[in-house]
């Protein structure tokens, strides 16, 4: 277990590492008028004196070590247009934490509407509930979440008489931004609860319990939904941490002051070093997330075993 | 069912009835067996199956009334698509339609099937000018009048009202905003009022403008008198462009046809949905069997699938974008970078499955090649799941492309797409008349991604042998 552990931990090291490599050279690459203000009105002196100061002139390599040495102590650096001058770690302290609950509010939701919803569909095959959540999941994983949130933006406020935009201190514009993002989950939610318990309930131990005479609600809940419920663990760890990063389009849809509208203000300022440190986190919460989610299926489902089988391929 | 049980039950009663009795029919000893004899062909039935693979997949297939119906829906939309542009009276998405008499665009036209606003019979005296060879703009208001003017009122009606102004007389309209106020005494007209907003006199009781503009008619339709008016030679058509082509979408912000704008952006959003896919295909395919059939290479491969699978999807679409200079390409480009990945390990998890089963065990003992083995033994038992794949990157890549689009990195508004239409939209939902420039791209690309998903898992499931009788 703990040689598990540790090699899984390695590789997601390395992982990240590679990854953020890999984002670094990529956007040297890039045009420096994103490190500039005022790109057009300065000479060639200053750009110059500039990216020395910023220390764009040295060799990528040499930029790299420094980099990661910076890393290593915290620094992601500063914004260069966003928020000139403004340490974006400090940044990001400002504006995860309304992301963050935003996030937790809206997983809440969709684990519970998400997890009902797919135990109804499980009991209920080919009837009523069934249908219904079909419909809702083949709309929800085709259509673009783009449109439909849009939609419900468009015709939600209208319908409660609210205005488009988030306000903090207004508890009545959490709502719409909630519900709309908790929807894409509470879909997969559904659909893998579905899936895994209609896997369950073809296993033998359900028949003898049936043949025992235990009653359906009993296997249902006390069986099939438990044994159902453990693959669901694996993504929960990803999904909290995810929350951090916030919804790109609900949060510039909103104008939600959080991390997802960020990235997009970033990106349409040509802000490189924020841009850079965004999508690094991003790699990172993803990376550090599927570790978790791993080793916490390893910790709850005793039948997954970290050694190797020999001669098993 | 029921029925067939109780005929047996009838039947088996009826036996032991007669059995009880005692009355059994006598026994026929040589009558109860006779000697089959040998038949050829009886035996050559019992060893051939008619099963097809194929066919038992499009057969289940299209068991799916649901999927069905989509299947021609799609059909129905995409051939639509490509003949969009050769059908006539259409126009071109990125022209900027200007009113040629006004020389104003014509900006967010509403939606309408047709460009004949109201019709007008034979004899009707219209104020009008020529406009150019074919059309003439037309209107019956005479004059206007400012607002809180002093005007006498000759004769009060419900929708209009008769007046007189300034030495003319017409028809004014009697409606919520005008709100002309009755006489204290009916009988005594005329009387003097006024309105608070300003007024049309128009020569009849009817209204033959285009909420205060302009209508048009072709010149043929009408013949013209002295001074500026013209009648109508026949039934004559109104029209609130001078053209017979309808804006059947409307026009967005910039006088641009939206119905050529959504059916070209459709097409180019298929079409970055279809070569994504092949690149998805053919990227996957390839890694996949090496992945999967070459065991040397199996533990590198899965050490590099590990690192790239560990990279979300979205930084690496969104990086792409942002370093590459947006268009088509990028896109596909990005898109596909990422897409293969799943596809791989899918095809190589299959390939693991079925490569050591004894055909090919056989193949090899006679001296085959591997390539010849990957592509004649092993690649046809992936179609389905290719094809299912395929299926779902069309909506997925759609997806991706209103995602990049509307994170600002997409294409721009000279190529429409449907992320860009849909993201054009999207800046006027705050004012519900200009809606329908949101809702009609929307709603395509919407059918679009649905059918794709339906149909796709639809034939997901008929591909399983599982499911075939």
């Amino acid at each position: 277990m703990v040689k598990y552990v540790l090699k899984r931990l390695a590789s997601s090291v390395v992982t990240l590492a590679i990854v953020i490599t890999i984002v670094f050279v990529l956007l040297r690459q890039m045009p420096v008028e994103g490190y500039f203000d005022n790109f057009e009105k300065l000479s060639e002196a200053q750009i110059n004196a500039k990216l020395a100061n910023l220390g764009l002139t040295q060799p990528i390599h040499v930029q790299l070590r420094n980099f990661f040495v910076n890393l290593f102590h915290g620094d992601l650096g500063t914004s260069s247009r966003y928020s000139a001058g403004t340490s974006i770690a400090s940044i990001i302290a400002q504006k995860a934490p309304l992301s963050i609950w935003m996030g937790l509010m809206s997983m809440a939701i969709s684990l519970v509407m998400g997890i009902p919803l797919g135990a109804a569909m499980a009991r209920s095959k080919s009837g009523f509930w069934d249908k219904f959540g079909t419909v809702f999941i083949v709309f929800i994983n085709a259509v673009p979440a783009a449109v439909y949130y849009i939609f419900i933006q468009m015709y939600g406020t209208g319908w409660m008489g609210i205005s488009m935009l988030f306000d903090r201190g207004n508890w009545v514009t959490w709502i719409l931004p909630v519900f709309s993002m908790s929807l894409g989950s509470t879909a997969s939610y559904a659909m893998w609860i579905r899936r895994y318990m209609l896997d369950e309930m073809n296993k033998d131990y359900v028949r003898l319990a049936r043949a025992k005479g235990v009653s359906s609600r009993r296997i249902m809940m006390g069986h099939v939904f438990r044994n159902a419920f453990v693959p669901m663990i694996q993504y929960i760890p990803a999904s909290i941490l995810y929350t951090v990063s916030g919804s790109i389009y609900i949060e510039s849809l909103y104008s939600v002051p959080g991390m997802g509208g960020l990235l997009v203000d970033v990106i349409g300022r040509q802000d490189n070093p924020m841009v850079q440190a965004l999508v690094m986190l991003y790699s990172a919460i993803g990376i550090v997330g599927l570790l978790l989610g791993d080793l916490l299926m390893g910790v709850i489902d005793p039948r997954i075993s970290f050694v190797k089988k020999e001669g098993a391929r | 069912m029921n029925g067939l049980f109780e005929h047996k039950k009838r039947r088996l009663e009826e036996g032991v009835t007669a059995a009880v009795r005692g009355d059994l029919p006598p026994v026929d000893e040589d009558g109860l067996f006779v000697e089959a004899g040998y038949d050829a062909a009886a035996a050559e039935k019992t060893g051939y199956s008619n099963y097809s693979y194929w066919r038992s997949t499009v057969g289940a297939f299209f068991h799916n009334r649901v999927a069905v119906a989509m299947l021609i829906v799609l059909a129905l939309l995409m051939g639509f698509t490509i003949i969009q542009p050769f059908l006539p009276g259409q126009y071109e998405a990125n022209t900027i339609n200007n009113n040629p008499v006004t020389g104003i665009q014509l900006q967010n036209q509403s939606p309408s099937l047709t460009t004949v606003y109201a019709a007008a019979p034979q004899g009707i005296v219209l104020i009008g000018r020529r406009v150019n060879d074919d059309w003439y703009a037309v209107s019956n208001v005479l004059a206007s009048i400012r607002a809180r003017e002093t005007i006498t009122v000759v004769e009060y009606g419900e929708d209009w009202c008769k007046i007189e102004y300034g030495g003319l007389e017409g028809y004014v309209k009697n409606n919520f905003q005008t709100k002309l106020k009755l006489p204290d005494d009916p009988t005594a007209t005329p009387y003097e009022s006024r309105s608070s907003f300003p007024l049309s006199i128009y020569q009849e009781p009817v209204d033959y403008t285009n909420n205060g503009e302009a209508l048009y008619v072709r010149a043929g339709s009408v013949r013209e008198l002295e001074d500026g008016a013209v009648i109508t030679t026949g039934e004559t058509e109104l029209r609130t462009i001078p053209s017979d082509k309808a804006f059947v979408f409307g026009t967005n912000n910039i006088g641009q046809d939206l119905w050529a704008r959504v059916w070209s952006g459709t097409r180019t959003s298929l079409m970055i949905g279809f070569v994504v896919a092949f690149f998805e295909a053919l990227i996957g395919i390839m890694v996949g069997i090496v992945w999967g059939y070459v065991r040397a290479l199996d533990r590198f491969i899965t050490e590099v699938y590990n690192v790239l699978d560990n990279i979300p999807n979205t930084i690496i679409l969104i990086l792409i974008s942002y370093i590459m200079r947006p268009g088509i390409r990028t896109l596909i480009f990005a898109m596909s970078l990422t897409r293969w990945l799943g596809m791989a390990r899918f095809i190589r998890n299959q390939i693991v499955i079925i490569r050591d089963r004894d055909y090919n065990l056989a193949s090899r003992c006679l001296g085959t090649g591997t390539g010849r083995i990957m592509v004649r033994n092993l690649l046809p038992y992936l179609i389905s799941v290719i094809m299912l794949r395929m299926a779902l990157a069309i909506p997925g890549a759609i997806g991706s492309e209103v995602f990049i689009t509307y994170i600002g990195l997409g294409l721009s508004v000279d190529t429409p797409s449907l992320g860009n239409l849909i993201n054009e939209g999207r800046k006027l939902i705050t004012s519900a008349s200009l809606r329908y420039q949101l809702i009609f791209p929307a709603i395509v690309l919407s059918v679009i991604t649905i059918s794709f998903y339906i149909i796709g898992n639809a034939f997901a499931d008929a591909a399983d042998p599982k499911n075939h009788l």
